[in-house]
């Protein structure tokens, strides 16, 4: 049906032209009276009586030309405008109260906004590849020996491939950094190593070119290299004629087959991975291809469509089980986790980012009940416009609609404003976000964070507008209209407002517990002692490239030379060689066995891993770990002495309870050489390497002598500026090799500091929302309090009069105060203990319901709010008895 | 607001207004009331006001068109004439018309019988 089209079209254009509708009316109507009359006279009326019999026999001239107008226009879009009008003029005319709404209601959209779209960009927003929803990590797992996530082997990856059917496709990738000599100065690449299938199961386009083909990924393929467009642009100019010639990765030439886009992130890396190349040409990683036993790769799987996870899950534990049947050497107690990518790479985060917009949804609710309690008191002031309004006929829901629309005004101007800080506090977060936070898509206010802040403030402008609306339509007409002066307000009105009020504390006691759990979580997290000393220590990583520094030998070599040209500088003595260094991203483990005891495999028991580090011999003495007996590596330890470790404190008690450790000997090493005997020589204090938060854990110490790697992170000791220690370092390494770059110089206590980037985030985004709560409902307390001391100043004056002293008005101000807050406590505390048992896992030697933070915040939340109160309490004090009577 | 009024009224005058348009050719709103009371033999006596409510939704479906003109006695008016859709829905609601009370019709005269 077209008619109601064709209506709604002919009421819309009455919209814009109403007075011509008016007009023509009028005349028809006129006409039609004129008509009448004339037959009424001729039927032998007199002119008059003619007159007024057409014109009942017409109807109500007033009447028909609404109901015209109604037939004509659009009336619910006119009276909304009408509204809407109106509205803007109420509020143009409060300035103040206008400002203050719009204003605590832009902090609290625009926050709500920032952090949304944070959490809309990491965890809501589906991943940027073709059909997101079926990629899956495919991990191995071996609950005998703790080992919940790690790689898989590329053998047991191509068996993977060919025996399961519920993956359309399978692709293993890993990463590390590879030397770059082409295009400028040499630098370190973020090289992504994948099996080539990777390109084509993301479903990635190249910008220019071609992604792997199955023939990059074979033995004896031609090596060949896809180029990020970053890099491409960065470093070579954007020159679309670098496809198909050759670049150099640790010195190795590398066709280039394709340029990949600036926007893909590759999955599992943080970082911005800049080149990819087959795991086949990888200089490290290749070698380890036809070990079964090496966990190398971390393997996402592409669903078949209309495959479940369950049955995906299911052939991959068989074809685990025939593995371990086949193999039971490498693959027995193997297991496959299958995790959706998505909740793979957003990890931990989830619960932290839930949390905060948990909390400024809070601030949101307490901003809402200060506009709504704001609005309560201009409601009893305007209750006589409203009963005029009803006494003039305008029905409960018209007078509800009106003041709906003058909130739904207000809320959407502060939802403008809010947006506008929302597009700058996402500037503002984006500098602030941990490096470490996964951002596959980019965080931004896109149109469904726009859409978000639309809605929360139409929610928002109706939620705190309802409560008021209902009062003011309920009101008493003839009692409001007979009041002459003061405006009564009832009861219920009071009590909602202090309602409002105390619920405002409670809220706030929520985050502020929430924040001060975190702060002193926080604090005491910085209070640990990493087990070193961090002040002066400048670290600096150098890898060597794998095809001319292959041998272990020159490992050795190139080591010993750089560290005894960075010593013999002035001010640099203090240097030595660890792998990997402390706080780093990469950390060894490994199992081991004590000699003499029975191994973990035969008893059955829970496996004994440690952390591994190869040093230099004047590590210990450079980093301030001290040595608590034995000895420290020396000059005797070499390649062709015995081999010999140094235990962490943690390691000696854990496994040689009432024992001395020293002389005792334990296995370990890496595959394929899993047990080398060591003897323990040496016994040191434990260090916290792999973040602040979690307690040392066992480590094995090993001369670099005798375990070199392919690279050295040097840490020096120095008084010198960082800046020109890494200039030292940097040249020396040039004087020995002007193709080797010198990565990541950096001051150990930054590295400290980015450590602990996440938990300082989210205490001070917390921090921040908790002082906004507490501003909030200290102004809400004040609102509350003063407007009740204006309505009782008149029977504040005549008790001052009746002989009352000022300090019990004094007190019976703050009393109000006191009860309000109180109660506010009493609601808020359960709550708090409950909200912050969501923060259990983000604390750190804080238990979520701490009685001293639960104390100091109340005491804190009771004294704001009774400053609050005190500053209206202190007003009526004051009150001069006169005035006040004749405040009538 | 029309809406308060039952449709069948609703639907009834508007029936009646283009049937009347249909036969009589272009009229002004007194006209047409005039005209449906003598048909009716003064039976039906409006509030001719409300003729107007029927013409404005008449013309809003497209089903009749108003151009301004003169009277027979030279005064300004607008007159109503029936459109091609007009006509066709006049048949359609004629019939439509017809059945239903025909049916009502022979409801109530089992209802009395029975």
């Amino acid at each position: 049906m077209f008619a109601w089209i064709r209506t709604l079209a002919s009421r819309t254009r009455t919209l814009f032209s109403p007075r011509q509708v008016d007009q023509d009316f009028e005349h028809e109507l006129e006409t039609h009276l004129d008509l009448l009359t004339d037959e009424n006279v001729h039927r032998g009326m007199t002119p008059e009586e003619a007159r007024r019999a057409a014109r009942i026999r017409l109807g109500g001239n007033t009447q028909l030309k609404d109901t015209n107008r109604e037939l004509h226009g659009l009336p619910f879009i006119e009276t909304f405008f009408q509204d809407v009008r109106f509205a803007l003029r109420m509020l143009r005319k409060n300035p103040g109260f206008t400002a203050v709404a719009v204003l605590t209601l832009a902090l609290g959209i625009g926050a709500n906004t920032a952090i949304f779209s944070v959490v809309y960009a990491v965890l809501l927003k589906p991943l940027p590849f073709t059909n997101p929803d079926q990629l899956f990590t495919a991990f191995q797992a071996n609950k005998q020996q703790g080992i919940a996530e790690t790689g898989c082997s590329y053998l047991n990856f191509e068996e993977w491939r060919a025996q399961n059917h519920v993956f359309s496709e399978l692709a293993g990738i890993v990463a590390h950094q590879l030397t770059l000599t082409d295009g400028g100065d040499p630098t370190v690449v973020n090289t992504s190593v994948v099996t080539s299938e990777l390109f084509a199961l993301l479903d990635v386009k190249p910008l220019v070119g071609r992604i792997f083909s199955p023939q990059d990924g074979k033995q004896g393929a031609p090596p060949v290299v896809l180029v990020s467009e970053d890099l491409w642009r960065g470093r070579f100019g954007a020159d679309p004629r670098i496809l198909g010639t050759s670049i150099n990765l640790d010195q190795r030439p590398f066709t280039v087959i394709g340029i990949i886009p600036g926007a893909f992130h590759t999955p599992f890396f943080t970082t911005k991975q800049e080149v990819w190349i087959p795991l086949v040409q990888d200089p490290v990683f290749s070698t380890r291809m036809p070990q079964r036993a090496s966990h190398l790769l971390p393997v996402i799987g592409r669903l078949k469509p209309g495959v479940s996870v369950a049955q995906a899950q299911a052939e991959m534990d068989a074809i685990s089980g025939r593995l371990a049947a086949e193999f039971p050497a490498e693959n027995s107690g193997w297991t496959v986790r299958l995790v959706p990518l998505q909740k793979e790479i957003v990890g931990d985060v989830r619960t932290a980012l839930l949390v905060l917009l948990g909390a400024v949804g809070l601030v949101l609710l307490i901003a809402c009940a200060n506009i709504a309690n704001l609005l309560l008191t201009r409601a009893t002031s305007r209750s006589k416009e409203i009963a005029v309004r009803t006494a003039l006929g305008a029905g409960r829901a018209r007078i509800i609609r009106q003041l709906l629309s003058e909130t739904a005004v207000l809320g959407l101007l502060g939802g403008a404003a809010g947006i506008a800080l929302a597009y700058w506090g996402v500037k503002a977060l984006s500098s602030l976000l941990p490096s470490s936070l996964p951002q596959m898509n980019p965080i931004r206010v896109d149109y469904f964070v726009l859409g978000f802040a639309l809605l929360l403030s139409a929610i928002a402008g109706v939620a705190f507008g309802l409560v008021p609306a209902m009062f003011a339509a309920n009101a008493d007409i003839q009692s409001s209209l007979r009041e002459s002066v003061r405006v009564g307000e009832s009861r219920n009105r009071r009590r909602a407002r202090s309602f409002l009020a105390a619920g405002e504390i409670s809220l706030a006691l929520v985050l502020l517990v929430a924040a001060g759990l975190l702060l002193r979580s926080f604090s005491k997290l910085m209070s640990v002692s990493p087990g070193f000393d961090v002040q002066h220590i400048v670290k600096a990583d150098i890898s060597l490239p794998q095809f001319q520094y292959s041998e272990p030998r020159q490992w050795t070599a190139f080591s010993d030379e750089l560290l005894a040209r960075i010593q013999s500088d002035p001010g640099l003595q203090d240097s030595a060689i660890a792998v990997p260094r402390p706080i780093a991203d990469l950390r060894v483990t490994l199992p081991f066995d004590i000699v003499g005891s029975p191994p973990v495999s035969a008893s059955g028991a829970a496996s004994r891993t440690t952390s591994y580090v190869s040093i230099s011999p004047g590590y210990f003495h450079v980093m301030s770990i001290p040595l608590l007996s034995g000895r420290l590596f020396d000059q005797r330890d070499i390649m062709s002495s015995p081999r010999v470790t140094i235990i962490s404190k943690t390691m000696a008690q854990r496994n040689f309870p009432n024992q001395d450790p020293l002389g005792k000997q334990i296995t370990f090493g890496f595959p394929p050489a899993p047990g080398v005997m060591h003897e323990i020589v040496g016994i040191v204090g434990d260090v916290r390497d792999d973040s602040l938060g979690q307690d040392p854990r066992p480590m094995v110490y090993v001369p670099y002598a005798q375990a070199p790697f392919w690279g050295a992170n040097v840490v020096v000791k120095s008084t010198l500026s960082p800046s020109s220690v890494a200039a030292t370092i940097r040249q020396e390494v040039q004087k020995i090799d002007k193709d080797l770059p010198v990565t990541d110089v950096a001051k150990m206590p930054d590295l400290i500091d980015a450590s602990v980037a996440q938990p300082r985030f989210r205490t001070f985004l917390l921090g921040l929302f908790a002082v906004m709560a507490l501003v909030l409902a200290a102004t809400g307390i004040f609102g509350v309090i003063s407007y009740s001391v204006s309505r009782r100043t008149n029977e504040i004056g005549i008790r001052v009069a009746l002989g009352a002293s000022r300090g019990t008005i004094l007190r019976m101000v703050l009393r109000e105060t006191l009860v309000l807050t109180f109660a506010g406590l009493a609601v808020g505390l359960p709550c708090a203990l409950a909200g912050s048992r969501l923060l259990r896992n983000m604390l750190f030697g804080v238990s979520a319901g701490d009685p001293a933070t639960l104390a100091i915040v109340a005491i804190t939340l009771a004294a704001v709010a009774a400053l609050a109160g005190y500053v209206p309490a202190r007003r009526a004090m004051l009150v001069d008895p006169m005035v006040a009577l004749r405040h009538e | 607001m029309p809406a308060d009024k039952s449709e069948i009224l609703q639907g009834t005058l508007d029936l009646m207004v283009l049937k009347t348009l249909s036969t009589m050719g272009p009229l002004h709103g007194y006209g047409i009331a005039r005209r449906i009371e003598q048909i009716s033999e003064e039976a039906l006596r409006i509030n001719q006001g409300t003729i107007y409510a029927a013409l404005v939704r008449l013309m809003q479906k497209g089903w009749i068109s108003g151009a301004w003109g003169t009277s027979n006695n030279n005064r300004k008016a607008k007159f109503y004439s029936i459109t091609k859709t007009g006509r066709k829905q006049l048949s359609a609601e004629a019939r439509s018309w017809e059945r239903v009370s025909t049916v009502i019709g022979r409801v109530l005269r089992i209802a009395e019988r029975g």
